[in-house]
């Protein structure tokens, strides 16, 4: 279990439940949150569908991405293969005989990631060249003998004697009938020449059951999963061994490497790497996984789920910031989408068009007054003129056909959305200083947080932007062409067609003459009758006003500035935050805090919380305090807890008991003159006693040896 | 006459060569004495003496044959024994058993061992004994045959006597020895150590049972005797086949042994360790220049050899390290010189090794890090740097505490002996501090 | 000494193909063989062979057995994860594949003796046997008894028997403190730079001239003979370069016999290669495509597996990573002065006088507990951050990654002490990528 990342801490292992039954209880879930069981059920399906979705779009993500890295390893095996078969003949590997061909694999820091890759890795070692892959774990081979014995047992698959009647009762001596088989790689030899004397002599089902190019001398590949974590004399042994055979073995091995392949030189002495031909496999960087998995799930007009803005900041910091791990980010995802579909009612229409519409049509008369609250379809209805807005306050019919037609518009929206961020992405990503940030993703952000236009970041890009040199330009420009011309709504479309024709302007530009340059600057006059749009004639006016002032520009310039207004102009229309919006809440997850209290527990100060604040947890009114005060009704930990918080690194146990007992005596209402008033008692002394080790269970205080009656204060507890 | 001519006359030189070291191989490898041992003659009497009683009027008795490493104790005790065994009168009556402590490392191994010696096993059968006592009692029973007297005695000989100590609560040593002193069985133990000490290692009531027979080897011998033995011990035996070839052969020998040089070699080798085994070796190695091209030995053969086995085996490892492994030697000698032997880690040596580099460095190139480190490796795979304390994983290596393992003067012969050294190297080696 | 040929009571054909199969050892292998002796005659306990590693002690010794067919067991002492293993390779080798079976399991040695003369009396040998022991020096960490009791074999199981022992190693760190059986000594010398030419040139290309080859190997050997006599290594280097060497006469420019011109053109690259002699990072292929991006980018330094040192961290990973290695690093007392505000009136002057003679960085890193981890990374880092499972999570990982190493034991889950396990370059290079100048926080560099 991938569980060496966060080494120490306790981890539920669930055992793998029925699918059909699990389906069941999630259904029970859903329902009990919700009212109406009928809708419950449909968005159960729905959010099982799109947890589907996003599983093999991951997993087909995974593979393509891997595939570039494992083909390679591939061709270096097969080639060391081949060298094995024609017997060394060629010069450059006759001096290489002698070494043990070796495959350095560095796939990033987070290693449960890893274990994808080396799953997929095996089967497709297993598939095309050799059916002998082994892959071994430091924890389980913590001495030769046992390396030896995993590698033998996985290989030839029966139990393997290690002679030895001391520690280790992992180790089950052979059955008597079947022969004992020695733990030493002779007695691998031997099976080895066995099995492929089998392969050569019968070329029946085991033939046929191996891929057609599989040679007559399978290689042995042993993959070590975690190199950092093997014990170096084990490793170092276990090659030098490895090293006596290789004439009679093909042996192979693929180091896994989390941090940099200098460790191999690290672990290994010369006497050892100089019996090794090592090759090294650099996988992909993990931030440049992050960028295509967001760019496949996030960025994707089919994927009806949407995540806001905060949420979505969320889920890359905790990539960023705490684990390089891309399969907590999608398991985030995949948690937001459960999360949305259980908390809002409405994602009944988060689908895709069709079924949304039918949903539409379907909807009950609370989901209608449910929409009716959505503050974004509030601000839809004010902005319609008065019948209209009785008639949707009232007439439920309406409201499902004008819900239909946002729902359009929504789509409509995204449709336009994406492409026009990616060609804002492509111009300004190139950009000095990445006024708008390196990654997709960060525009994303900002747009649906505001109205980018507004940023100054913006207007410095597009500063930039007005400096760029033609070529540069067009080539950017190109892209965007790309880019346009891959979606098929109408408006992209237009906007493609327009682009199109400024590229062909520059080409033109060379052969442009000056009056033609002045037509060029009249040019928009055209355009601005067509367009009776207020802010369009402002915009044209102020331009003219400028290309006045600054005198005499060229073609070029003026074409450049033409071609930024267009794309500010698309920017503006098109890449409105998603709040603006009607009915925006039924496709996108906003709710952030829930999400990174799951993704990103404090344990320890909730604990904090839970001890200085009791009654945020028990809601009992005794313990309601205003703020500071401390009620002296808490629990005992509670109030241990308070005291020692008072006290420096040191708390001496008697002073501790003195001033607990009194508070608790206080919250007897004993009087205080009373001469017994603040006396410790057996009942006060065990409770005390009991709260003071259930702190130190909690890990607040530790017993210290440097004086026996104190206790000493942890300020982090351990980990 | 005309017999022994026919015979001579078949015998080519070759086949007496080969003939020659086949004895003298015997001797030398084997430890086998064809006349009583030199310069031991009280200890051979007593304890043959010793033996005797044993074995003929069935005296039990206990004895420790003491001496330091290779002086000839089992070879003391093979002559005796064979002695002893050809008494017919004894052949048939005595039985030995041999245990030795780098074998029987537990008393239920040894038990079994000495079952097997007395070839019991059968009359042992499957039978169950409640404590280690009773099992030795019964197998001395199932020796005896009728009346007491006429119990066949029983040797034992206890090998690495010493090792036997360390057994759990010493049961072997404390039955066998009891045995010895009351009048059961007539058995006699024979212990043979090279600890002096033997005796501080038996427990207290071991040792009350001890009959406190120590035999000591410490050899007294003066070179005039050594050089006897040499002479003993190169001669061909009378019955060698050959006449002839013997004659020259013994007399070539004894010509060997006047020789001044020779005298030299031999002298040194008597005062480093006068005991045969050496002795042996040396002569061994003379041995195998011995063929048919040069069927004598030579006072320069013996002058080689002697050259051979006296080097200092580090110098011939120093010999073949790279200069930059030596210039990681001298760093660390500097370190040793300034700290007075404190333990050093990677990290200084290099700092060492950086500043001479960085003075004057023409013939050395500037190394990268982890080479240098692969370098400071091998000096420890050599185990010429050896780690502090116990080597663990999580410590780093270049910070991991060494001490250098070789003293001043070996460093220097080491730089000296050192082919083709760098001129520079070689000064910083001399230079006072670092 | 006699020469290798004429050894008395071997065929002399045998000795010839000998000679062939060991070149510039043949002094070795004759003193070997003498002390040997002939097959039928008694030979000494134990032979004792120390040499350099690739100093052709195996080669000769199994040359020897092999090629003149005495009865012997090779063991490499390395695979015999228990003695056991060692006892049941030498009967095979001796006395059939069945004779093993008669061991117990986990069998001693004195199992292995009682043994051997069992079989031996069934198959008295006329000739020696010989038990080789590769890396012999791996027997000391087994039985105690083990290494003793193989000495004197011959005298334990009574039979005409010489174990033959194989190391790097001197004898002095053999000998056990109540002393054993002293084996004869032989040591292999290191191949003379003649020798090493004359090995090296024995496998020369066959597309090639061998003295083509041999003014390669020269021209290597001027260059690597100071830093590496290892005969593997060279080896490796020569397979490595010799490629490159032949570039001019594959592009016809210089003839075979213009040495100089090819010694113009290889040069350089070889004086590359000093650079990561003996560390194997890059194999042959890769070495050759990084020669040919070298063709592109004249001042392209090749890069080994060094060259990638640098690791991809998470944002707050990088910050524990430098918070602990300053805390392995500074005395604990100088933290107020490093990471308060406005640490109160601290005389710089008495601070900076250095109570320690050698800096840390000498003496390397000192374990620290985790709340001072976790105060001086909340100093350190810029933004406020929750103290999230996965703050604590990620110091575990750095633990897995060896980046930090936990020090005492690891069930100790209260205040658990750690150090930090990385250089000063590599911890630079991270503080870096974060914009943390980690020097001005660094006691040794004040």
């Amino acid at each position: 279990m991938a569980t060496s990342s966060v080494s120490k801490g306790c981890f539920v292992f669930k055992p793998s439940s029925k699918k059909r039954k699990k389906n069941s209880d999630v259904v029970d879930y859903f329902i009990e949150g919700s009212d109406d069981g009928e809708m419950a059920r449909i968005r159960v399906n729905i959010c099982q569908r799109l947890w589907d979705m996003t599983k093999s779009e991951t997993e087909m993500l995974q593979d393509e991405l891997n595939k570039k890295i494992l083909d390679s390893l591939l061709e270096f095996i097969k080639k060391c293969a081949s060298s094995f078969q024609s017997q060394m003949n060629d010069w450059a590997s006759l001096m290489r005989a002698s070494e043990i061909p070796t495959a350095a694999l560095v796939l990033g820091v987070n290693v449960p990631d890893h274990d994808m890759t080396f799953q997929s890795l095996s089967v497709l070692l297993q598939q095309s060249v050799t059916p002998f892959v082994v892959s071994v774990q430091a924890k389980e081979c913590t001495a030769l003998k046992h390396l030896m014995q995993k590698v033998l047992e996985r290989l030839i698959g029966v139990d393997v004697a290690v002679d030895d009647d001391d520690e280790d009762g992992g180790q089950r001596s052979a059955p008597v009938h079947q022969k004992r088989v020695h733990c030493s790689l002779s007695s691998l030899c031997d099976w080895y020449s066995s099995v492929t004397k089998k392969y050569e002599t019968s070329p029946g089902k085991k033939r046929t059951s191996m891929a057609k190019d599989m040679i007559s001398k399978p290689p042995i590949v042993i993959i070590f999963k975690d190199l950092e974590a093997f014990n170096p004399r084990v490793l170092q042994d276990f090659i030098v061994i490895c090293s006596r055979y290789i004439q009679k073995l093909p042996l192979m091995f693929i180091f896994g490497i989390a941090t940099s392949p200098s460790t191999i030189q690290h672990m290994l002495p010369h006497s050892v790497s100089s019996l090794l031909c090592i090759e090294l496999f650099q996988s992909l960087s993990c931030t440049q996984h992050l960028a295509t998995v967001v760019d496949k799930l996030v960025l994707n007009t089919e994927f009806p789920f949407k995540l806001s803005g905060k949420v979505l900041q969320v889920l890359v910091s905790i990539f960023l910031y705490h684990d390089f791990s891309v399969r907590n980010f999608i398991k985030g995802l995949q948690l937001a989408l459960v999360e949305h579909f259980h908390s809002q009612p409405l994602s009944v229409l988060c689908c895709p068009k069709k079924e949304a519409l039918d949903h539409a049509q379907k909807l009950s008369h609370q989901e209608v007054e449910r929409i009716r609250q959505l503050p974004s379809f509030m601000r839809y209805v004010e902005n319609q003129e008065p019948q209209k807005q009785v008639e949707l306050l009232t007439n439920d019919g309406c409201v499902k056909e004008v819900c239909k037609i946002l729902m359009k518009a929504l789509r409509k929206y995204h449709k336009n959305y994406y492409p026009i961020l990616r060609c804002l992405h492509t111009l300004t990503s190139s950009l000095p200083k990445y006024p708008l940030g390196k990654q997709i993703r960060e525009i994303h952000i900002s747009c649906l947080e505001k109205n980018v236009w507004e940023t100054e970041e913006y207007d410095s890009a597009m500063q930039l932007l007005k400096l760029m040199a033609k070529d540069e330009l067009v080539a950017l420009l190109q892209k965007c062409v790309v880019i346009l011309s891959s979606s098929k709504s109408k408006k992209m479309k237009a906007a493609l067609g327009q682009l199109q024709n400024y590229l062909a302007k520059f080409d033109q530009l060379d052969t442009l003459s000056a009056e033609e340059v002045m037509q060029e600057a009249v040019s928009p006059e055209k355009d601005l009758q067509k367009k009776t749009d207020l802010f369009q004639l402002q915009k044209t006016l102020l331009e003219r006003k400028e290309t006045r002032r600054t005198k005499k520009m060229t073609p070029f310039e003026v074409l450049r500035n033409q071609i930024l207004e267009f794309v500010d102009s698309l920017v503006r229309a098109h890449l409105v935050p998603p709040e603006s919006q009607p009915l925006n809440e039924v496709c996108y997850y906003g709710s952030s805090g829930v999400l990174r209290r799951h993704l990103n527990a404090t344990p320890r100060t909730s604990i904090q919380t839970a001890l200085s604040h009791p009654y945020y947890y028990l809601q009992h009114e005794g313990l309601k305090t205003d703020s500071g005060t401390f009620s002296n009704a808490a629990p005992d930990i509670c109030i241990v807890h308070k005291l020692h918080l008072e006290c420096g690194r040191l708390i001496n146990l008697f002073d501790w008991l003195e001033a607990y007992s009194t508070v608790v005596s206080a919250a007897e209402g004993k009087d205080p003159d009373s001469s017994d008033y603040g006396k410790v008692d057996e009942l006060k002394h065990a409770r005390f006693i009991q709260a003071v080790s259930e702190l130190e269970f909690l890990g607040f205080v530790k017993s210290t040896k440097m004086k026996t009656d104190h206790v000493a204060r942890l300020t982090w507890g351990g980990c | 006459m005309s017999k022994r001519k026919s015979k001579e006359s078949h015998m080519t030189v070759g086949e007496c060569v080969s003939q020659a070291q086949k004895c003298l191989r015997q001797r030398f490898c084997r430890q086998e004495l064809s006349t009583r041992p030199m310069g031991l003659e009280s200890q051979h009497k007593h304890l043959l003496e010793l033996l005797r009683r044993t074995a003929v009027h069935g005296e039990s008795n206990s004895v420790l044959i003491v001496g330091p490493r290779g002086s000839g104790k089992t070879m003391l005790l093979s002559y005796v024994l064979k002695e002893l065994l050809q008494e017919k009168d004894v052949k048939s009556n005595i039985m030995l058993v041999h245990l030795n402590g780098l074998l029987q490392t537990d008393d239920r191994i040894a038990l079994k061992e000495i079952t097997r010696q007395l070839n019991l096993e059968n009359v042992v059968g499957d039978k169950v004994f409640g404590s280690f006592a009773e099992n030795l009692a019964f197998l001395l029973e199932a020796l005896k045959k009728g009346d007491r007297h006429s119990s066949r005695p029983v040797i034992f000989v206890l090998d690495e006597f010493d090792l036997f100590a360390h057994h759990k609560n010493q049961t072997l040593l404390y039955n066998l020895l009891d045995v010895s002193q009351s009048a059961q069985a007539p058995i006699a133990v024979v212990g043979l150590t090279c600890r002096l000490d033997v005796l501080e290692l038996l427990e207290k009531r071991v040792k009350s049972r001890f009959s406190h027979r120590q035999i000591h080897l410490l050899s007294s011998m003066g070179f005039s005797q050594y050089l006897e033995t040499v002479l003993s011990q190169l001669s061909l035996p009378a019955d060698f086949p050959d006449t002839k070839f013997s004659d020259e052969w013994n007399a070539n020998v004894k010509k060997l042994c006047e020789d001044k040089s020779v005298e030299d070699v031999l002298r040194k080798h008597f005062n480093s360790s006068k005991d045969f085994r050496s002795l042996h070796l040396l002569l061994l190695l003379v041995l195998g220049r011995v063929t048919v091209s040069n069927p004598v030995i030579k006072p320069a053969d013996l002058l080689e050899v002697g050259r051979l086995s006296s080097v200092d085996s580090k110098a011939n490892i120093l010999h073949g390290v790279s200069v930059l492994e030596l210039c990681l030697i001298i760093a660390m000698k500097h370190l040793n010189d300034i700290y007075e032997g404190e333990p050093f880690n990677f990290q200084m040596v290099h700092n060492e090794f950086k500043k001479f580099i960085s003075r004057k460095s023409h013939s050395i190139h500037n190394f990268e890090k982890p080479v240098v480190i692969k370098a400071f490796e091998h000096l420890q795979q050599l185990e010429l740097i050896r780690p502090v304390e116990a080597c663990s994983v999580k410590i780093q290596r270049d910070y991991q505490l060494m001490k250098l393992m070789l003293d001043h003067t070996q460093v220097m012969e080491a730089i000296q002996r050192y082919p083709q050294c760098p001129t520079d190297v070689r000064q910083w080696a001399f230079s006072a501090f670092g | 000494m006699p020469a290798l040929v004429e050894q008395p009571g071997y065929a002399h054909e045998r000795l010839c193909a000998l000679t062939e199969r060991v070149p510039c050892r043949e002094t070795q292998a004759s003193t070997l063989l003498a002390l040997l002796g002939e097959p039928g005659h008694y030979s000494y306990p134990s032979i004792f062979i120390y040499g350099h590693r690739a100093s052709g002690k195996s080669h000769v010794t199994e040359s020897i057995l092999q090629e003149l067919e005495l009865p012997h067991a090779i063991v490499s002492c390395v695979e015999c994860v228990s003695a056991g293993l060692l006892f049941e390779q030498t009967l095979v080798a001796f006395f059939g594949p069945e004779a093993p079976s008669l061991l117990p399991r986990s069998s001693s040695l004195s199992d292995f003796v009682r043994i051997y003369k069992q079989l031996c009396a069934q198959t008295p040998a006329c000739q020696t046997r010989y038990i080789v022991l590769d890396r012999a020096e791996r027997l000391r960490d087994m039985e105690a008894n083990l290494l003793p009791g193989l000495l004197r074999l011959q005298e334990l199981v009574d039979d005409n028997v010489t174990v033959i022992l194989l190391t790097e190693i001197v004898w002095d760190k053999f000998r056990p403190n109540t002393g054993c059986l002293e084996p004869l000594l032989l040591h292999f010398p290191d191949y003379s730079k003649a020798e090493l030419q004359e090995i090296l040139v024995r496998d020369y290309h066959p597309a090639y001239s061998p003295d083509l080859y041999g003014s390669f190997v020269s021209i290597l050997l001027g260059v690597f003979y100071s830093v590496c006599r290892d005969l593997r290594e060279l080896k490796h280097l020569a397979a490595l370069n010799f490629s490159k060497f032949c570039e001019p006469l594959e592009r016809e420019e210089v003839k075979e016999s213009e040495t100089h011109k090819l010694w113009r053109n290889i040069e350089p690259h070889l004086k590359k290669a000093m650079q990561t002699v003996y560390l194997r990072e890059v194999s042959s292929v890769q070495w050759e495509q990084q020669q040919q991006q070298m063709e592109d980018r004249e001042a392209g330094t090749l890069k080994g597996l060094s060259a990638y040192a640098h690791v991809e961290l998470p944002y707050y990973s990088k910050f524990l990573l430098i918070a602990a290695y300053l805390a392995s690093f500074n005395p604990a007392r100088t933290d107020r002065r490093f990471f308060l505000k406005h640490h109160g009136k601290i005389k710089k002057t008495n601070f900076l006088k250095k109570h320690e003679k050698t800096s840390n960085h000498l003496l390397g890193p000192k374990p620290f507990p985790l709340d001072r981890l976790l105060a001086i990374f909340y100093s350190v880092v810029d933004s406020r951050v929750a103290p999230t499972a996965s703050i604590f999570s990620q110091i575990s990982s750095l633990v897995t990654l060896q980046l930090l190493t936990q020090v005492g034991h690891d069930d100790q889950l209260d205040a658990p002490k750690y150090k930090c396990a990385v250089a000063l370059d590599f911890i630079q290079a991270v503080s870096r990528t974060v914009s943390f100048d980690i020097v001005k926080y660094l006691y040794d560099f004040l």
